[in-house]
């Protein structure tokens, strides 16, 4: 009885070290060209990354939305119009935060530099474009942009414990 | 993601269902012409069934309410969930738009 009682605790044991050690490192990535229709593959990406982490449809597609509004900004602006280059997306989660990494090939380019989008203007008075890097800002911790070996590289982190 | 085209009751009414990313937006914006000559109708934008909007969504419908203020007409945002009433939060559209 206590033998079996034992191998319990132990198979549970053994399942909780398992899931926390999911938990605690994952590590994915993706390779898309700078192609808007590709867009969907990034989607099934990042909903994956956010199953595996358990996160809630609310934070779910929190992600969706900074990591879509970042790439979309490179699939417009990295490459020369008409011509493919590669995007490459990896993520990294512990227990922490999340951090993707977005690293084009094309010309330099920093959004991050943008100017803060100013969200009191009224509709007249409202620009058209400007809010992706605006939302990117705001729904991750931080956000940050280095240029290295010809490559753009651009970091969005989310911590896990202070949404 | 698809989109549907109704006159209720004196007021146009555009039916959102699904996500509306920057891949579908080119598509979308077509699909609201219907909206363009409003003169005289109130528009309600219908989000109970969008699941997601990223920033080219956002743009479309500000586009929609430029064009209607010019021309005199009130547009209503209808039942958005509060994931996407988060980010129209963040971008201060809550401000922009009259809500039902």
């Amino acid at each position: 009885m206590q033998a079996e009682q034992e191998q319990y605790y132990m198979e549970s044991f053994k399942k909780l070290n398992q899931s926390v050690a999911t938990r605690t490192k994952l590590c994915r990535s993706i390779t898309l060209t700078n192609d808007i229709q590709q867009l969907s593959l990034l989607n099934e990406f990042v909903d994956s990354v956010c199953e595996a982490i358990g996160f809630d449809a609310s934070i779910t597609m929190q992600m969706n939305l900074a990591i879509e509004e970042a790439v979309v900004n490179v699939m417009n602006y990295a490459y020369p119009a008409g011509s493919i280059g590669d995007i490459h997306i990896e993520v990294h989660a512990d227990d922490q935060r999340l951090t993707f990494t977005i690293t084009d090939s094309g010309t330099p380019f920093d959004p991050t530099i943008k100017e803060e989008a100013d969200t009191t203007l009224s509709a007249e008075e409202r620009p058209v474009g400007g809010l992706g890097i605006h939302l990117v800002r705001h729904l991750m911790t931080s956000v940050s942009y280095e240029r290295t070996n010809g490559k753009n590289i651009l970091t969005l982190c989310k911590n896990l414990n202070s949404n | 993601m698809k989109t549907r085209f109704q006159e209720e009751n004196n007021d146009y009414v555009m039916y959102f269902e699904g996500r509306l990313d920057t891949a579908v937006s080119p598509v979308v914006e077509k699909e609201l012409q219907p909206l363009h000559e409003c003169e005289g109708h109130d528009i309600i934008l219908d989000c109970t069934k969008l699941e997601y909007i990223s920033s080219s969504g956002l743009r479309l419908f500000l586009g929609v309410l430029k064009n209607a203020k010019a021309k005199g007409s009130k547009v209503f945002i209808k039942g958005i969930n509060d994931d996407i009433r988060n980010v129209f939060a963040m971008t201060g559209f809550i401000n922009l738009f009259l809500f039902k």
